[in-house]
């Protein structure tokens, strides 16, 4: 459109311009991409919003209609709700930390100059290669009561699935291990990206290795920080196969994260409708969150 | 605005569905056979047998099935109790459910209510149901009109399972199913039993609701009552506190039970029980077959009949088996049906299950009414079922889940008092219950 509107001569003399020409072969080139997207993305995107004002629900030919704000009223005087979403709140943040921590550990250890090195980042990977389902179960003995390697170490008698106290911090644990060897492969390709020159400046300059690491390495591998805890907070709060495989939310829905909730809502109570309207709630949040923190971080980095 | 059932998949197999029965219901047998005799009729049987005996029982059942029924041939399909309600709601919504389905009584209210399940009421042959006692058909009759969505089968009633040489050794009596412990005289065994390191009694009670429930019907303690409406609430008085306050006593104040087996399933205690760590197990009859076989050389051990307080009752829960409303032959699922729950029939899903059948043929086979490993006594215990009042509560599996399950779990543990957990029960029960 601006290529039309400044240079009007050329185009009347030549047809379109070869920039907007341009864009419409990017379009059709496009295409192919943009209907799986619309098809399997934005088209159940969108029927699950329309669902979340309706009073769908599960059995043989129902006919259900639009009934406003219903679910989402229902859904704030539910105090399971809130469990729900406060469970999910501890588990992301405190997973997405712990993993950010370690994984960070984890990658400077690898990007020195050890030996194995090779062997020791493959080593690292492993536990992204298990599907969730596996990991659940494999843990599932690990935190077994009377079976389980963890009170064979440490000699106690505790059922960690099924304990009010333990459940909780028991699953982060394996979330954090699950989680690790994503984040460890993304920080260790940004500490890669590092110019070794500026470790050469601070050296000549007679900065230890906690100064290099702060004024280095840390503004340095920033977006990478950024953009792994922010990825890996949304994929946590979405959190789902691990959680019931090990857990299906119990004892007491001490470990119902908000996914465990929506499903439960939906295909255990069949109210469609109602967890639709839950799904709308955890988007919204997990926008939100993820608004203020990009928000913040960019304004850090313009100042 | 209104939108009918937007589910493409199930208005399209609701469509083939009444087309289908359209079709066949004109020439019940005739109108199949005539149409193509080469291409029999085809049923998926969904089973949840889980122990092995109790699978090759099943197995067994649908390949003689198969081999006498050449136009009718069924598939079984394994299921499993873990996860089957779930499986089902998806299947049932989206098409491609089972024709014939194993499930429990509990289950059934809600899929009848949303037309899920066929009503069998008019067609269920009279032999059959004249086999099965009507307090049995009372656990598979919902709603107004009484349907019948179910073929009750196989039922469990609650017993307490003991290791025989503990019992000597204290020199307690041996309770009879004509004059059973009352739940008095099984605090005082048990507080005798506890000695040496070792406990009386162990309560797995990861899932709590059903087995207190129905042991709560021992004093009478029916914790619902329907309104004229169909409408439910939760009542939770003197009579249902009982055995909820009794369980408590025996973990808290009396320390006759292994705080440590709370948080277990059924049967994991059992390695426990096997040491010798606690003298007594209240649980399922079905439990026994475990025990037989994997209890260690020289164990011995006795089943013991269920516990009085006012009366015996417990609640009846049974499994069931149910044809899908979809199912493209309805009738021929029914004559298989029939076919597998006649009484020689269950007595061997009885033997295979270690539970009780409801059919009064299959009850006095030899095989299931011997003392050996218990029989007697479990074949006993069917006189004290009555149907659980929740099994008729809309929205039970909800405040099951919700509500019940924690606070319980909660109560046992002792992290609330029995006043607070009474209120939860009721208050965040009844907000529950509202929804349907």
């Amino acid at each position: 459109m601006t290529a039309t509107a400044t240079r009007p001569v050329r185009t009347a003399s030549r047809g379109p311009s070869p920039a907007s020409r341009q864009r419409r072969e990017l379009l059709v080139l496009m295409l192919p991409a943009l209907v799986p997207v619309v098809l399997f993305s934005v088209g159940p995107l969108l029927y699950g919003i329309a669902l979340a004002f309706t009073d769908a629900r599960a059995g043989r030919n129902v006919e259900y209609g639009f009934n406003g704000l219903d679910n989402f009223t229902r859904l704030m005087g539910d105090g399971a709700f809130w469990q729900a979403m406060v469970t999910g709140l501890i588990w992301a943040v405190s997973v997405t930390v712990l993993t950010f921590l370690f994984g960070l550990g984890l990658a400077l250890l690898l990007n020195e100059n050890l030996r194995f090195r090779g062997f020791a980042r493959v080593l690292a990977v492993v536990p992204w290669a298990m599907p969730p389902v596996v990991i659940g179960l494999m843990w599932r003995m690990v935190y077994h009561a009377d079976a389980g390697i963890l009170n064979g170490i440490l000699g106690t008698d505790i059922d960690w699935l099924a304990d009010f106290t333990f459940v909780l911090p028991a699953i982060i644990l394996m979330g954090v291990w699950s989680g690790m060897p994503q984040t460890t492969v993304v920080l260790l390709a940004g500490l890669q990206n590092v110019p070794a020159e500026l470790y050469e400046a601070g050296k000549i300059d007679g900065a230890g290795s906690w100064q290099r690491f702060r004024n280095i390495t840390l503004p340095q591998l920033k977006p990478v920080i950024v953009a792994i805890t922010s990825l890996d907070f949304v994929w946590n709060f979405n959190q789902f196969s691990l959680i019931w495989v090990l857990t299906q939310g119990g004892p007491g829905g001490r470990t119902t994260l908000p996914m465990v909730f929506a499903y439960q809502e939906a295909f255990r109570y069949g109210r469609f409708g109602s967890a639709a309207a839950f799904g709308v709630v955890i988007m919204i949040v997990v926008l939100a969150i993820l608004g203020v923190y990009l928000w913040r971080q960019m304004r850090e980095a313009n100042a | 605005m209104r939108i009918t059932s937007a589910l493409a998949a199930a208005a399209v197999l609701a469509l083939s569905a009444a087309c289908g029965s359209g079709g066949s219901t004109g020439a019940t047998g005739g109108g199949t056979a005539s149409e193509a005799p080469a291409e029999p009729v085809k049923l998926n049987f969904l089973s949840l047998a889980w122990q092995k005996e109790s699978i090759e029982a099943n197995k067994a059942l649908v390949d003689e099935w198969n081999k006498n029924n050449p136009t009718i041939q069924v598939t079984y399909v394994q299921g499993s109790w873990d996860n089957v309600n779930d499986q089902l709601v998806t299947q049932f919504e989206g098409g491609g459910a089972p024709d014939v389905i194993h499930n429990d009584s509990p289950a059934l209210s809600g899929f009848a209510t949303r037309g899920y399940l066929l009503d069998l009421k008019d067609k269920l042959p009279a032999e059959l149901k004249s086999d099965i006692p009507q307090p049995a058909w009372d656990t598979v009759t919902f709603g107004a009109e009484g349907g019948v969505y179910g073929v009750p089968f196989l039922q469990e009633s609650q017993v307490i399972i003991a290791n025989k040489k503990l019992l000597d050794a204290a020199k307690v009596r041996v309770p009879t199913a004509d004059n059973p412990w009352t739940w008095d005289e099984f605090a005082e065994v048990s507080k005798k039993l506890t000695k040496d390191g070792a406990f009386g009694v162990a309560w797995p009670m990861k899932s709590p609701v059903n087995k207190t429930l129905n042991l709560a019907l021992n004093f009478n303690g029916t914790f619902f009552q329907t309104g004229a409406d169909g409408k439910s609430t939760v009542k939770v008085g003197p009579e249902e506190k009982e055995v909820l306050q009794r369980i408590y006593n025996q973990i808290h104040v009396d320390k006759s039970a292994d705080p440590k087996t709370l948080g277990m399933g059924t049967a994991d205690p059992l390695p426990g029980f096997y040491k010798g760590e606690y003298a007594m197990l209240p649980v399922g009859v079905y439990l026994r077959q475990q025990v037989a076989e994997q209890a260690p050389e020289g164990f011995e051990w006795v089943t013991l009949p269920p516990l009085k307080g006012t009366s015996s009752n417990q609640g009846a829960v049974s499994q069931t088996l149910s044809v899908s409303a979809d199912s493209k032959n309805p009738d021929e699922a029914l004559k298989f049906i029939s076919f597998f729950l006649n009484g020689p029939n269950q007595a061997r899903l009885a033997k295979g299950d270690w539970l009780l059948p409801t059919s009064q043929k299959a009850a006095t086979d030899p095989s299931i009414t011997g003392a050996e490993n218990g029989w007697d006594v479990a074949t006993a215990s069917v006189k004290n079922l009555v149907v659980a009042p929740f099994l008729k509560v809309n929205g039970y599996d909800e405040w099951k889940s919700k509500v019940a399950t924690p606070v319980l779990q909660e109560y046992y543990a002792g992290k609330i008092s029995l006043d607070d957990a009474a209120k939860r029960l009721v208050e965040e029960g009844n907000k529950v219950l509202e929804r349907y």
